[in-house]
């Protein structure tokens, strides 16, 4: 059942394994799905880990079981009119629906998201509500004989069909999925038959509900629509340089710099004191201690164009470190290359001996900043040796540089730099290759 | 039978759609809810309406930076049973000097470790069937946390430190878990596929007038808009901490305690602002761009 699904979620960069379909099965299984409105709100609890996980989950979604591919840049209503299951979908709605009504497109789109993201929460609602209705109602004799109640045949029909299928059997279920599945092999065969007639959804026929019996649906569908095109529901581009859309992905990678240990200790003082309170019985007591430590001194290069645009993301980045871990944060800046001074403020006025800097703690961590690409007489041996006394003081120094990793090896100066110490791209998976590099080193 | 009805909230308490399926979907599976969503959106609420509204036993953790699973779990108290085994010892010795009076052990007994274990709440959820366990703001605790908690929900059972009591639970009677998270630490993808997801997205206008009306019932129409197009409006300036339900309805409390029409005339001068802006750095945004396009709230400007 459904063995594609996995791979072709996979695709989307969501993680979907064997493991998501025997969870799936379980759920059907306890009879939570009824709909494919279901599918899309049982799956989403399953495969989506994060908001981000949303866009590409609802995309996925929609390529999968209904044959719909949305474009990166279309709003779910461009992907769903271009469709061809929208358009089977449309002839057959039609067919069936009130010849008098005419539905505006928006309206035909609206439907069709209702009847997609129907779920069996809703149908439920509508029984119920019908029968609340129903008893509620006393005028409803009067109102028929006037024929102001217009609850037609058919959508007693259909109310009784809802409530047939809300008892659709597990295999009778599966059945109908493989079948979809089938149906979308054969593309000549078109959409789904989840909507329309034969499918799943029992509001094939008959459009929008009348007289208060509320269709539901609007939830999933409002959803979808609005997870489409907003950024916050896709994953950054880890491998993008830092910029303010992914600041926070690096920020995230980068508190693995944090060293954190927890330790119970015996409380020696208050031992004393309550052992002495009670006339010489020394009970042990416990305190747990925690220490958080974030010791790091970044170097920015600030010289020159090709540094310019990074430099005020790579500021607000550690900045935001700052404000929330309020401990050891040192920002040096320097123009190309180390010699023996680099300066504590932007404009590089103040003048930072590195001789000064080797006296700070060995367990400091260090990140240089910078494109390394200079002219070969600037990486003069002073400038060498200056970079590896640093190394060789604070034994977790990198390198993290924001030009394109596949440029690297075609800058002389960069491949010196990459020998004295580790180099990483200024990406937030770069960042985290770092962090993780230092971590790995951290035998002291 | 475990408590799988579909809850859709309380009078106080409104549960969006999609939240309460979710949440349905955690029970029937007996699996944890794993809510996340920015701060003030009502996560931490919906275990204790839930159970408050079904009369079920709550069991709460609230994790923290010094959590560990002990706490969850269950922890042998070894001071106490250091203390009584003396006293045992102590009481001997008074006997001997033919003294009658006795130290207490408090009803212990040190040959019994049961009474030494102290049970968390997740042994207590896991001891009464159908209960609710919320742990909240798993993401503030320590890095290892969430993966030795992983271990401790994976199985229905827990084994009591030292006196190697079994606390074990059937599927049926499973407690429903809610667990919480702000989003500051990225979790484990294993916990993760351990759980059911959910984000709480934030409500839109008609859910919103919703839950300020189920908070709040007593304020007119009128006001209540007023205050939302105030309050999206902040919300749109990009601040660093964009104001959430919960401010909202801390605001609409202090509004409310005027009439109506003076009421409106507080919300467009923006009284009570600090119920709604929570940093300086926000504070002094908004009053730079309310003072550049004092139309933007069809009102008079601040000040």
């Amino acid at each position: 059942m459904l063995s594609s699904l996995p791979a072709s979620f996979r695709e989307y960069g969501l993680s979907a394994d064997v493991r998501t379909l025997l969870l799936l099965r379980k759920v059907i299984d306890r009879g939570l799905v009824k709909t494919l409105g279901d599918m899309y709100t049982v799956l989403r609890g399953i495969v989506v880990k994060e908001p981000a996980d949303l866009g590409p989950y609802t995309k996925a979604y929609y390529r999968y079981f209904l044959d719909i591919a949305i474009q990166n840049g279309d709003s779910l209503e461009d992907a769903i009119l271009r469709s061809e299951t929208f358009e089977k979908w449309k002839t057959q709605f039609l067919d069936e629906a009130d010849k008098d009504t005419n539905y505006t497109q928006e309206e035909l789109i609206n439907t069709f998201l209702d009847q997609v993201h129907l779920t069996h929460y809703d149908i439920k609602e509508v029984i119920n509500g019908k029968e609340i209705f129903d008893k509620e109602d006393p005028d409803l004799k009067d109102k028929e004989a006037e024929g102001e109640y217009d609850m037609t045949e058919r959508e007693a029909r259909k109310l009784e069909k809802m409530a047939d299928y809300s008892d659709l059997s597990l295999e009778e279920l599966l059945e109908r999925l493989e079948k979809i599945k089938e149906q979308q092999k054969s593309r000549h065969e078109g959409g789904s038959h989840w909507i329309g007639t034969g499918g799943i959804s029992p509001f094939g026929h008959g459009g929008a509900a009348k007289n208060g019996v509320r269709i539901g649906g609007t939830g999933g569908g409002k959803m979808a629509r609005k997870v489409i095109g907003d950024r916050n529901y896709y994953p950054v581009d880890r491998d993008a340089i830092i910029n303010d859309n992914n600041v926070d992905a690096a920020l995230a990678s980068i508190k693995g710099v944090i060293e954190e240990s927890a330790t119970e200790n015996l409380d020696i003082p208050v031992t004393i004191q309550s052992g002495l309170k009670r006339g010489g019985l020394f009970l042990p007591e416990m305190r747990s201690d925690k220490s958080e430590k974030l010791q790091i001194i970044v170097l920015i290069d600030n010289g020159g164009y090709s540094m310019s645009p990074f430099v005020k993301t790579v500021q607000e980045l550690f900045r935001k470190m700052k404000t929330r871990f309020a401990h050891d944060l040192e920002v040096f800046y320097f123009h190309n290359t180390v010699y023996d001074v680099v300066y504590k403020d932007a404009r590089r006025t103040k003048p930072f001996e590195v001789k000064r800097l080797l006296k700070y703690d060995k367990h400091y961590r260090v990140f240089f900043i910078g494109d390394a690409s200079m002219a070969p007489y600037e990486l003069d041996s002073e400038s060498i040796q200056s970079l590896q006394s640093i190394v060789k003081k604070f034994k977790k120094t990198v390198w993290l540089n924001p030009e394109p990793l596949k440029y690297w090896s075609f800058t002389y100066t960069i491949q010196v730099v990459q020998q004295i110490m580790e180099m990483f791209p200024l990406t937030p998976n770069g960042i985290e290759r770092a962090v993780q590099h230092m971590n790995k080193k951290s035998v002291v | 039978m475990a408590e799988t009805t579909y809850w859709t909230g309380s009078e106080k308490y409104l549960c969006d759609t999609s939240l309460a399926q979710a949440f349905h979907m955690a029970r029937v599976l007996g699996m944890p809810l794993l809510i996340e969503g920015e701060p003030g959106t009502g996560k931490t609420e919906l275990p204790i309406h839930y159970s408050n509204s079904l009369g079920l036993d709550l069991h709460v953790y609230p994790v923290g930076s010094k959590s560990t699973v002990d706490q969850f779990v269950a922890k042998f108290d070894h001071v106490k049973y250091l203390r009584d085994s003396q006293i045992e010892i102590l009481n001997a010795q008074r006997e001997e000097k033919g003294l009658d009076s006795r130290l207490s052990t408090g009803g212990r007994n040190p040959e019994v470790l049961a009474d030494y274990v102290a049970k968390g709440p997740a042994a207590l959820a896991y001891s009464s069937p159908n209960s609710v366990l919320l742990i909240d703001e798993i993401d503030k605790a320590p890095r290892e946390f969430p993966n030795d908690l992983l271990y401790a929900l994976s199985h229905r059972k827990f084994i009591m430190p030292e006196s190697g009591e079994v606390v074990e639970i059937s599927e049926e009677d499973m407690p429903a878990i809610v667990i919480t998270s702000n989003r500051e630490q990225e979790l484990p993808t294993a916990f993760k596929g351990r759980c059911i997801y959910h984000y709480i997205d934030f409500p839109d206008k008609d859910i919103l007038s919703k839950i300020i009306e189920k908070h709040h019932p007593d304020i007119a129409d009128e006001v209540v808009n007023v205050a939302m197009d105030v309050f999206y409006h902040l919300r749109k300036l990009g601040l660093e901490r964009a104001p959430t339900t919960r401010e909202i309805l801390n605001w609409l409390k202090y509004i409310k305690q005027s009439a109506s029409k003076e009421a409106i005339e507080k919300i467009e001068r923006l009284e009570g602002l600090g119920a709604l802006i929570k940093t300086q750095p926000d504070m002094d945004k908004v009053q730079r761009l309310l003072r550049v396009d004092p139309n933007n709230f069809s009102g008079p400007s601040l000040n």
